[in-house]
C-alpha cells in the first residue's frame, strides 16, 4: 500500500456513459475507475467536458471531487439551459488524484473518448416538435425553448401566449428562444407554442413565485399536550403543486410534516420535555427556506376560552356570574378575569374547573354584558378569548319624583290645569313606568282628594279646578312601587301678568338670562319656553333651578335662528306655588325680515300722500323690528325730498331713503310732493340684521291742484244729472202715455164689442180694398192754426199758401164699393206705403159731411174734429159706442213744420200731405157682406194692398 | 355506402331505424345467451332519443367551456388545434341494420365515454379551479355512460347481444400538458361536430 501511494497512479475514467433525463434536462453521466486496488479508497477529482452540437465546440468544462473506491460506479448530473432534444451534446472527462496522501506531483489522466448524447433519434415522425416539456422555472429566471422542424419550407412563428418571440437558428431545423426573466402568468402555466402550416405544437411553461421565508413563526400550547406553531406563509407561489412545510424539533431529533401552509401541530410526549428548539423548512422544487426559535412549554401556555358564562341569583343590585375552564396538566390552576362592561371593573378569580363570582352594587333594571378571560397562573403569558353573557337586574321602585311643570288657563273663572312632567331618565326609572299617579289635594276642603291614573308614556294631563287653592303631586310607578311624589300649587285665581317683556340675546351656547329675585323664601325658580312657538300646540318646556340660582342658560336643540322665542321665569314658593317673576323675547340669532308690509296709500293729495302698513306684525318676525326704512323715487327730479337722503338701492338704482327709528309707527306722511308726477315708494323693515328684501316700488301719481274742482263741483253735478236721467227714465211710460199716447189696436177696441151687438157681427175694420181713395184736400186754413205734416214730399215753395186751407173729403171718381169712407194712413205702421207715394184711399159715406178739421193745434184737436165728424156720420151710433179706433201719428206736431203751409194739394191720387189713419164709422162703412171683406192688420200693412 | 361517422351526427340517426331491417351482426353467438340484469324501460328509443339529443345541445357550450379555459393559442387557432382529426374514431354506417348500426353506436359512445374521462382527469389537474368545465364534463360523463346502458339494452333486449368489442382513444396520462390540452381539444371539437338541424330529426 505505501508503494502505492508513493507513486503516481494513471488512473483513468472507464465505461463512460451518458444518458439523458428529459424531464429535468440533464444529462446524466455514469463511470468507474478500475485501477484501484481492494480496499483503496482515494480521493480523486473527475473533470469533465461538455460539447454542442459538435465535439469541438465545449460548452461547459468543470471538476467533480468525489472519494473513489475500486469499481465504484459513479454518478454525476448536468442540467443544460437549452433543452437537450434539439442538439447533439459530446461529454468526455479525465480525472486526477486529489488525495493528501499521495505526494505531488499529480498528473491529469487522459481525456476519455467522447460520448454522444443524442435524443433525436428517440423522436417520432411529426412535422414540429417543442422542448422542453412542462418545464418548472422560478420567476425572474430565463429559459430556452427550442423546435425542431422536420419541414424546412415551412416558416415557423413562435409565441409566448399571444406575444411573438424571435429565437435564433441552432441547426438547420433547430431553433432556440431565450426568454429572459419569464414572469408568472396563471397557476395553470404559460402556454408557448409554434405554428407553421401544419398543426401548431407548443409546450406549457410553469412558472413559480419565489417562495418566502415564513415569517411571524411562533408557538404556543393550550393544553399542555399539543404545541401549535403558526407562521405567515407569505404569498402564494402561484403552482398548484404547494410547497412543503417540515417542524423539526433538534433537541429530539424529531419532525413532523405539516399538514398546512400556515400551521402545524406537534404533539408533546410524556418525557417532560419542556424546552424545544423548533426549526420550520419551508421547500419547494427550487428552495428552502427555513426559520428557527425556542419554546418553552410552560411559557407558552395559551389556555381555552372558559365555557358555560351564566347569571345565577339575579337581584335588583346583586349576581353571581358562573363559569367552566378547561383543565390544563395536573391541577394545574387559571387566572380568570370577569369584567362587567360598562362598569369598569375587573375582578381576579383563580380557578381550577368552575368559576364563580358576586357582583354587587349594581343598577336596578339595567342590562349588563359580563365577560370572563383566563390565563396561566404559573406564568402568564396570553389571556384565552373572552365569553361573555348578557343579563338584566330585577327592577326597584323608581327613585326620583318626576320633573312637573303646569300651565294655568282660566276659562269662565275656573282654572284649568295642563300638567307636565318630564320622563325619568333610565338611571332613575329603575324599571319601566306603567303609569303616572295625579292626586289632586284641595287645600281649602282638606278631605277632598281627587286621584287620577295616566298611563304611561304620556308625559300630561289637564285638571279642571275650582277657585280654591290646590296642591297637585305627582308619581311614577313601576312594577314595583311609587316614586317620590312631586308638588305642584295653584291658586284658584288668575296670575298677575302685567309683567314687562324683557329681551333676551342669544348666544351659540343658548340664551344667557338672568332675574331678580322678589323674595327670599323662593325655593327654586322655573324657566318656560315654548321649543317651536310657530307651530301650535306649544310644546312647552322648562327648566327648574334652585333657590340660589339668578340666572341660567336655556339651550335647546330645537332653537332656530330667525324665531322668536318666549321666556317666563317664575319664582316657586316654599308653598310650591309660582309666581311669574320675569318676560324675556330673544332670538337665538337674528336675521333680516324675511317679507315686507302690505303698504296701503292714504290721503293722497297733489303734494302729499300717507302710507300705512298698520297690519304689519312686528313680534312675529326673524329679529327684533327696529324700524323701517322708506325708499321713494321720483321721476322728475333727483334731489330727494327733505328728510329723505340719497341712497343706492340694492338694484343700483338711486333713490331717497327715511329711516324710521320706531317700530312701532306704522304710517308715513310723504309730504312736498310735485302735482301731477309719478313717485315710487317702498317700505321695508329692518332688524339688526339688516333689512328686508327688495320689493318692487309702487307708483303713486299725485293730482293736478284742479282736481278738488273736479271732486268738488264736477262730480255733484254729475250725480245730479244721473239722478234727472234715472228719474225720466222711471217716468218715461207716464211721459210717453202724455206726450204719445199708443195707438190704439183695432182688435181690442171696444167698438168690437158694440159691433157684436149689431145684426151685422163679420164687420170688424175696415178692409183697404174697400176703401174709396180720397183726396183730402184743404180748403182753408184757419190762422193760427198749426198741422203737423210729415213725409211731406214737396217743398213749401210748391204748395200754393194763397189757396185757402181747408180739409175735404172728396169721393174718388172711380169708386165703385159701396160708399166713402175716410183712411188715415199711420206711418209708423206702414212707412213703406208712404215711401212709395201712396197714400190710403179710404172710401167715405156720401151722407157724410165734410171731414172739418178744425184749428189742429194738438193731436186732440184734431181727434175731437174727427171724432166729431164720426160721429156725425155715424148718426144713429148712440154717442159713447161708435168710437174711433185710431190714433193719429200725425197729430204730433214737429216744430220745423208748424208754420209750414199744406204741402199737398188735394191730389186724389197722390199722398195728401195729411197722411190719415182710418177712421171707421164702423156701422157705414162697412163693406157688403163678402168672403173677402174681413181684412186682418196684416192685410193693412202690405202695401201692395193699400191702394188699387 | 359508407359513410365515416363524423361527430355524434350519425349517432341521430339512429332514430330513424326501423325495427326488424336487416340480419343480425355477428358479434354474439346465434346461440349465446343475453340477460339484463333489469327490464328495459318500455320507451327505450324515446329515452335514447332524448339522451342524444341532450349531448347534442350542451356539447357546443363544452367545447368553448374547454377551449377557453386552456388559454392562448386555443380559442384562436381552433381550426388547427382543435380540427376533429381523430383517425381512430369508430365508424358508423348510415345504411346498416339497425343492429349493426346499434353495434357501431355502442362503439362510439364507449369511446367517448373514454375520452371524455381522460379529458376531465387531466383538467381538474391542470385547471384545477374550471369548476364550470369539471361539472359540464360530469355531466356529460352522466350521460354518455346512460346511454350506453340504454343502447347495450336494446341489443341485448332484441338482438341478444351481450357483448361488443370496443376501442378507446390513446391515454394521455403520459403525454405532455400541450398535447393532452390539444388532444382532449381535438375529442371534444369532433364530438360537438353535428349539425344541429338534424338534432332529433
Amino acid at each position: 500500500f505505501g508503494t502505492i501511494l508513493s507513486e503516481p497512479l494513471p488512473l483513468t475514467p472507464e465505461s463512460l456513459k451518458v444518458s439523458i433525463n428529459s424531464t429535468k434536462q440533464c444529462l446524466h453521466l455514469q463511470w468507474t475507475v478500475h485501477n484501484l486496488d481492494y480496499h483503496q479508497e482515494l480521493k480523486m477529482v473527475f473533470q469533465i467536458q461538455i460539447s454542442r452540437l459538435k465535439a469541438s465546440n465545449v460548452i461547459w468544462m468543470g471538476n467533480y471531487s468525489t472519494t473513489v473506491k475500486r469499481n465504484q460506479v459513479l454518478h454525476w448530473s448536468w442540467e443544460s439551459e437549452l433543452p437537450l432534444e434539439c442538439a447533439i451534446h459530446f461529454v468526455r472527462m479525465r480525472t486526477m488524484v486529489d488525495d493528501a496522501r499521495i505526494p505531488a506531483p499529480r498528473f491529469w489522466s487522459n481525456w476519455s473518448s467522447w460520448e454522444k448524447a443524442d435524443a433525436q433519434n428517440s423522436l417520432g415522425d411529426h412535422p414540429l416538435y417543442v422542448f422542453p416539456k412542462d418545464k418548472l422555472v422560478e420567476e425572474g429566471s430565463d429559459v430556452t425553448i427550442c423546435y425542431i422542424s422536420r419541414n424546412h419550407q415551412d416558416n415557423i412563428s413562435c409565441y409566448l401566449e399571444d406575444e411573438l418571440t424571435y429565437g435564433k437558428q441552432l441547426d438547420q431545423n433547430v431553433w432556440a428562444f431565450e426568454l429572459k426573466n419569464v414572469s408568472f402568468h396563471r397557476k395553470t402555466g404559460t402556454n408557448f407554442y409554434c405554428k407553421g402550416q401544419g398543426v401548431p405544437e407548443g409546450v406549457v411553461l410553469f412558472v413559480s413565485k419565489v417562495l418566502e421565508e415564513p415569517k411571524d413563526f411562533s408557538c404556543e400550547t393550550r393544553d399542555l399536550k399539543t404545541v401549535t406553531c403558526t407562521w405567515d406563509p407569505g404569498s402564494d407561489t402561484g403552482l398548484i403543486q404547494l410547497p412543503s412545510y417540515t417542524l423539526f424539533d433538534s433537541f429530539s431529533g424529531k419532525k413532523t410534516l405539516c399538514k398546512h401552509r400556515n400551521r402545524c401541530d406537534w404533539q408533546v410526549t410524556q418525557d417532560s420535555q419542556e424546552v424545544y428548539n423548533f426549526t420550520l423548512v419551508a421547500e419547494n422544487y427550487f428552495r428552502k427556506r427555513s426559520v428557527s426559535i425556542l419554546f418553552n412549554l410552560i411559557h407558552g401556555v395559551h389556555p381555552l376560552a372558559p365555557y358555560n358564562l351564566f347569571p345565577k341569583s339575579v337581584s335588583a343590585t346583586n349576581v353571581t356570574m358562573t363559569w367552566k375552564v378547561s383543565s390544563i396538566g395536573h391541577n394545574s390552576a387559571l387566572l380568570c378575569q370577569l369584567q362587567l362592561l360598562g362598569e369598569g371593573k375587573q375582578h381576579n378569580i383563580s380557578v381550577r374547573v368552575n368559576g364563580e363570582y358576586l357582583l354587587s352594587e349594581l343598577k336596578p333594571d339595567t342590562e349588563y354584558m359580563a365577560r370572563v378571560r383566563c390565563a396561566y397562573a404559573d406564568h402568564f403569558w396570553k389571556w384565552s378569548e373572552l365569553i361573555s353573557q348578557n343579563f338584566t337586574t330585577a327592577e326597584a321602585a323608581p327613585s326620583e319624583a318626576p320633573d312637573v311643570w303646569r300651565d294655568v288657563t282660566f276659562v269662565s273663572g275656573h282654572p284649568t290645569v295642563t300638567l307636565f312632567w318630564k320622563p325619568l331618565s333610565k338611571v332613575h326609572t329603575n324599571g319601566k313606568i306603567l303609569f303616572y299617579n295625579v292626586v289632586v289635594e284641595n287645600l281649602d276642603e282638606p278631605s277632598s282628594l281627587e286621584v287620577l291614573s295616566v298611563p304611561a308614556p304620556a308625559n300630561s294631563t289637564k285638571v279642571t279646578l275650582n277657585q280654591s287653592s290646590y296642591q297637585i303631586y305627582v308619581t311614577a310607578h313601576n312594577s314595583v312601587g311609587p316614586s317620590p311624589a312631586s308638588a305642584v300649587a295653584i291658586s284658584g285665581h288668575p296670575e298677575n301678568e302685567n309683567v314687562e317683556e324683557g329681551r333676551v340675546n342669544g348666544t351659540e351656547d343658548g340664551f344667557h338670562m338672568s332675574w331678580k329675585p322678589q323674595s327670599r323664601n323662593a325655593t327654586g325658580y322655573v324657566v318656560e319656553w315654548c321649543d317651536d312657538p310657530q307651530n301650535l300646540p306649544c310644546v312647552l318646556r322648562w327648566k327648574n333651578l334652585g333657590p340660589t340660582n339668578t340666572g341660567t342658560v336655556i339651550s335647546s336643540d330645537a332653537f332656530r335662528p330667525g324665531v322668536r322665542y318666549n321666556f317666563r321665569i317664575y319664582e316657586i314658593s316654599a308653598k310650591r306655588m309660582a309666581h311669574l317673576l320675569e318676560k324675556k323675547a330673544g332670538y337665538l340669532k337674528e336675521l333680516a325680515p324675511s317679507y315686507n308690509p302690505e303698504v296701503a296709500t292714504i290721503n293722497l293729495t297733489s303734494h302729499s300722500f300717507t302710507l300705512s302698513w298698520k297690519d304689519y306684525s312686528t313680534e312675529s318676525q326673524t329679529g327684533f323690528i327696529q324700524g323701517y326704512y322708506v325708499y321713494l323715487k321720483s321721476k322728475t327730479g333727483e334731489k330727494c325730498h327733505r328728510e329723505f337722503e340719497k341712497t343706492i338701492l340694492p338694484d343700483n338704482s338711486v333713490g331717497c331713503k327715511y329711516t324710521i327709528d320706531n317700530p312701532d309707527q306704522k304710517t308715513f306722511v310723504v309730504k312736498d310732493l310735485q302735482p301731477e308726477s309719478v313717485y315710487e315708494f317702498f317700505v321695508t323693515p329692518y332688524t339688526s340684521a339688516g333689512e328686508g328684501p327688495l320689493d318692487d316700488f309702487t307708483k303713486v301719481t299725485t293730482p293736478d291742484d284742479y282736481s278738488h274742482i273736479l271732486i268738488h263741483i264736477i262730480l255733484p253735478m254729475i250725480f245730479c244729472v244721473l239722478v234727472v236721467m234715472i228719474t225720466c227714465y222711471l217716468k218715461s211710460q207716464w211721459l210717453k202715455d202724455k206726450c204719445y199716447p199708443d195707438i190704439p189696436d183695432p182688435y181690442k177696441s171696444s167698438v168690437l164689442s158694440l159691433i157684436k151687438f149689431k145684426e151685422n157681427p163679420r164687420i170688424t175694420i175696415m178692409n183697404v180694398n174697400d176703401c174709396v181713395p180720397d183726396a183730402i184736400e184743404v180748403v182753408n186754413k184757419p190762422e193760427g192754426s198749426k198741422i203737423q205734416f210729415t213725409g211731406t214730399r214737396k217743398s213749401p215753395t210748391e204748395t200754393k199758401g194763397t189757396k185757402p186751407v181747408y180739409l175735404d173729403l172728396l169721393p174718388t171718381e172711380n169708386y165703385s164699393g159701396p160708399g166713402p169712407c175716410i183712411c188715415f194712413e199711420n206711418f209708423t205702421y206702414n212707412q213703406a206705403a208712404s215711401d212709395l207715394g201712396y197714400c190710403g184711399h179710404f172710401p167715405v159715406t156720401p151722407q157724410a159731411p165734410h171731414c172739418q178739421l178744425g184749428p189742429l193745434t194738438s193731436p186732440e184737436n184734431l181727434l175731437k174734429t174727427l171724432e166729431q165728424n164720426y160721429m156725425n156720420s155715424l148718426g144713429e151710433i148712440p154717442a159713447g159706442e161708435a168710437n174711433l179706433n185710431y190714433v193719429s201719428q200725425l197729430a204730433s206736431p214737429t216744430s220745423g213744420d208748424k208754420e209750414s203751409p199744406p204741402a199737398n194739394p188735394p191730389e186724389p191720387v197722390l199722398c195728401s200731405e195729411y197722411k190719415m189713419q182710418m177712421a171707421i164709422p164702423l156701422g157705414l162703412a162697412s163693406p157688403a157682406p163678402s168672403e173677402n171683406s174681413s181684412l186682418s192688420s196684416t192685410a193693412l200693412l202690405n202695401p201692395s194692398e193699400h191702394c188699387h | 355506402m359508407k359513410v365515416l361517422a363524423a361527430g355524434v351526427v350519425p349517432l341521430l340517426l339512429v332514430l330513424h331505424w326501423k325495427h326488424g331491417a336487416g340480419s343480425p351482426l355477428p358479434i354474439t353467438p346465434v346461440n349465446a345467451t343475453c340477460a339484463t340484469r333489469h327490464p328495459c324501460p318500455s320507451n327505450l328509443m324515446n329515452q335514447i332519443r332524448n339522451q342524444l339529443g341532450q349531448l347534442n345541445s350542451s356539447a357546443n357550450s363544452l367545447f368553448i367551456l374547454y377551449y377557453t379555459a386552456q388559454g392562448e393559442p386555443f380559442p384562436n387557432n381552433l381550426d388547427k388545434l382543435c380540427s376533429p382529426n381523430v383517425t381512430d374514431f369508430p365508424p358508423f354506417h348510415a345504411n346498416g341494420t339497425e343492429k349493426a348500426r346499434l353495434v357501431e353506436l355502442y362503439r362510439i359512445i364507449a369511446y367517448l365515454g373514454a375520452s371524455l374521462g381522460n379529458i376531465t382527469r387531466d383538467q381538474k389537474v391542470l385547471n384545477p379551479y374550471a369548476h364550470g368545465l369539471h361539472s359540464k364534463l360530469n355531466a356529460t360523463a352522466d350521460v354518455l355512460r346512460g346511454l350506453l346502458s340504454n343502447v347495450l339494452c336494446r341489443l341485448c333486449s332484441k338482438y341478444h347481444v351481450s357483448h361488443v368489442d370496443v376501442t378507446y382513444g390513446p391515454d394521455t396520462s403520459g403525454k405532455d400538458i400541450f398535447q393532452k390540452k390539444k388532444l382532449g381539444c381535438q375529442l371534444l371539437g369532433k364530438y360537438k361536430q353535428n349539425d344541429h338541424h338534424q338534432c332529433l330529426g
